[in-house]
């Protein structure tokens, strides 16, 4: 454990800007996300789940994949620099290692380099990610049920916990180690400092949510596929995505062709299968037409097919879904009435 | 590392014209760049993406063999903005294709053993990639039987071929048209329909069957009630597409991406995928 005073913190976050491009929660509008960060002043510190996740970092919501013209195809060069990001929440490096199995390795067929993203693995692959201790856990959210917490440092390479006057800095991986081992600017931590952590995290650990046993969802959730409680859950969905695309998880996007003249790019771009248009195919079939059958495929998605395919939820519980939804479609509601509706015989409520 | 997001360049090198209405296309495509040809190696039943740059992309399945040689063979159906683009090109046009993507037919697994193969309108592009295939290595395997159909005498794709592949001892053919036309000596209804009064045995036989959703939603009954196992039926499958490498999360059905786990699934495992139909 290293201990940087908060009266350091600007100097911790210049030198980090020397060997990284450095992203930190930042508000603009009113609104909060990840951005590009040269001083400690440009940070919010104070937010916990950030309004736009950290995923657009990494997966941007659109991205170009190579130029076209007369002389033929070019990729974009890749930035010398990598990512460092300061200030993630420990459900929002989750996510990230949720879709580095998708879009990082190839989980299909290991051998075959055809199945990895080269455009998420420049970015992920040589990133430092200062993970942030939750202090003050917000009603909405629920990483507890997919095995998280508000201390959990999977997938850091440095824990951080703001401690009032000064940061502490715990490394995780060797290469957080490597990077904060050195630094003028940090000292080493004493029992005291550690201490006050544990108590912090005790008090965190109180405030989470009641555990929801998701051991058989997977299963559960497939039995149920045909139930008409699909039809009664997603009444109110009005299909505007905003749950998809706020979501550190939700990696679908669509491929495009912008041109001008004879020469233009191709982007890939966010998209949502809570569109109808997302699946609906050149004859006009569509294999989810209704709005039943993409909220079902949402959840089925998150907490069935994923579970199959990468042995793990596709969702941190980091709530954000709960909270942009315009009709207040709470995840958390219908994954309790979905794990319940065998046992109740019925759907209430 | 190999980027899958960049197409390959490839030559128009022929164009085949398949119908009076000008609908379907055949395209034999050559490789610009050797080695990128000599890298490409594929199987009956996989796709490409095709791509017209500033229009986009569509998945289309390989026609060619192969064993056939250094060509790639696509049949495009004018449907919407890609493939009306595509219809557009000339011979010596440059375009681009993405692949080879999706599993095979079970070609292996065919060797020794009797093939059934039933096709519908255009979509019997991946099985005359077959059908080439074994005929190929003919000695590789039991009879062939193909039951293939078309609205009219007219939608029939690569007609030069069935006109060869008719005369060949080595197989049989039987083409069938939805409803009676003049002159037409081949059979009549549809291709369910049809193979229920041919009834082929399924002894030793795997069944491969390939169309329209509607057509392989009535067929794969029939072959059922034909006492043809659920292992033993094959099916490709269709669904819209964008990046063919399971990452894109539009083609699934169910826990499986179509465009990485398919397009060819067994009857045995759509038994187990919820709304495979
Ligand atoms: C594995 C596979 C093999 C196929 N093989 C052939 C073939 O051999 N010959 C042939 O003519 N057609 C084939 N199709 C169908 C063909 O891909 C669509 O007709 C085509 O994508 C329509 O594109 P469009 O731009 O003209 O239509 P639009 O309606 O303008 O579609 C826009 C985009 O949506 C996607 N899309 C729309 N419909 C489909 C669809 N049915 N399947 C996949 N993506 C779709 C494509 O990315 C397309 O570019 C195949 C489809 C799949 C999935
Ligand atoms: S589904 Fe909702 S709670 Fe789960 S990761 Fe996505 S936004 Fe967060
Ligand atoms: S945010 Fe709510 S209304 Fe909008 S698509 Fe998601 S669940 Fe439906
Ligand atoms: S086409 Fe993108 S996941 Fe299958």
């Amino acid at each position: 454990m290293y201990r940087l005073d908060k009266g350091r913190f600007d100097e911790f976050i210049r030198l980090l800007g020397r060997e990284y491009r450095t992203y930190a929660p930042v508000r603009t509008a009113g609104r909060t996300g990840f951005a590009i960060v040269d001083s400690a002043g440009m940070i919010d510190t104070d937010v916990l789940v950030t309004d736009m996740s950290p995923k657009e970092i990494f997966f941007p919501p659109s991205e170009t994949l190579f130029r076209y013209g007369r002389n033929g195809i070019k990729t974009d060069e890749v930035p010398e620099r990598p990512i460092a990001v300061w200030g993630i929440r420990s459900c929002d490096v989750r996510s990230l290692s949720m879709l580095d199995r998708v879009f990082g390795s190839a989980v299909q067929m290991p051998e075959d380099d055809r199945f990895k993203d080269p455009y998420w693995n420049h970015r992920y692959g040589s990133s430092l990610l200062f993970g942030s201790a939750c202090i003050d856990p917000s009603p909405t959210c629920f990483c507890n049920w997919f095995g998280g917490g508000p201390f959990n440092k999977d997938g850091m390479d440095v824990f951080t916990v703001d401690a009032g006057e000064y940061y502490l800095l715990e490394p995780v991986s060797g290469k957080g180690q490597e990077f904060i081992g050195g630094l003028a600017c940090l000292a080493p931590a004493g029992e005291s400092e550690l201490d006050l952590v544990s108590a912090i995290a005790a008090e965190a650990a109180s405030r989470m949510p009641e555990e929801e046993d998701l051991k058989e969802a997977g299963r559960k959730l497939s039995d149920i596929f045909d139930e008409p409680v699909w039809s009664e859950l997603s009444a109110k969905c009005v299909n505007c995505g905003a749950c998809t695309f706020c979501c550190p998880t939700c990696h679908c996007f669509d491929i495009q062709d912008e041109s001008q003249g004879s020469e233009g790019r191709r982007v890939r771009i966010w998209d949502s299968c809570m569109f109808p248009i997302f699946t609906r195919e050149a004859s006009g079939h569509n294999p989810r037409a209704l709005s039943k059958e993409r909220v079902r495929q949402r959840i089925m998605h998150k907490y069935s097919y994923s579970l199959e395919n990468y042995g793990e939820f596709l969702c941190t519980g980091c709530g954000r879904c709960v909270l942009v939804c315009p009709v207040n479609l709470d995840i958390r509601d219908v994954l309790r009435r979905l794990l319940h509706y065998r046992a109740e015989g019925k759907c209430n409520g | 590392m190999d980027n899958s997001y960049v197409p390959i360049r490839m030559r128009v090198e022929k164009i085949a014209v398949e119908d009076p209405e000008r609908n379907l296309r055949t395209y034999d495509l050559a490789f610009e760049d050797e080695d990128a040809g000599k890298r490409f190696n594929y199987l009956p039943g996989q796709f490409c993406e095709m791509s017209i740059l500033g229009k986009g992309e569509s998945p289309f399945g390989i026609a060619s063999s192969p064993s056939e040689g250094d060509l790639l063979k696509f049949t495009v159906n004018r449907a919407g903005s890609v493939t009306g683009e595509i219809h557009y090109l000339r011979e010596g046009d440059a375009v681009g294709i993405r692949g080879p993507l999706g599993n095979w037919y079970p070609v292996e697994k065919l060797k020794g053993m009797n093939v059934l193969i039933i096709g519908g309108g255009f979509a019997f592009t991946t099985l005359r990639s077959l059908l080439v295939y074994l005929l190929g290595s003919r000695g590789d395997y039991g009879d062939i039987n193909v039951i293939y159909g078309a609205r009219n005498p007219d939608l029939f794709i690569y007609k030069n071929e069935i006109e060869e592949w008719r005369t060949r001892e080595d197989m049989e053919l039987h083409l069938t048209i939805d409803s009676p036309v003049d002159g037409w000596s081949g059979m009549t209804g549809f291709v369910p329909s049809v193979t229920g009064e041919l009834a082929p045995g399924q002894e030793n036989t795997m069944a491969i069957v390939c169309g329209p959703p509607i057509m392989i939603k009535f067929t794969l009954p029939v072959l059922t009630e034909l006492g043809f196992p659920d292992e033993r039926i094959y099916t490709s499958l269709e669904r819209r597409m964008k990046c063919g490498i399971g990452k894109c999360g539009r083609c699934n059905i169910g826990s499986r991406y179509v465009c990485i786990d398919g397009p060819v699934f067994s009857l045995a495992q759509l038994r187990n995928i919820p709304e495979a139909f």
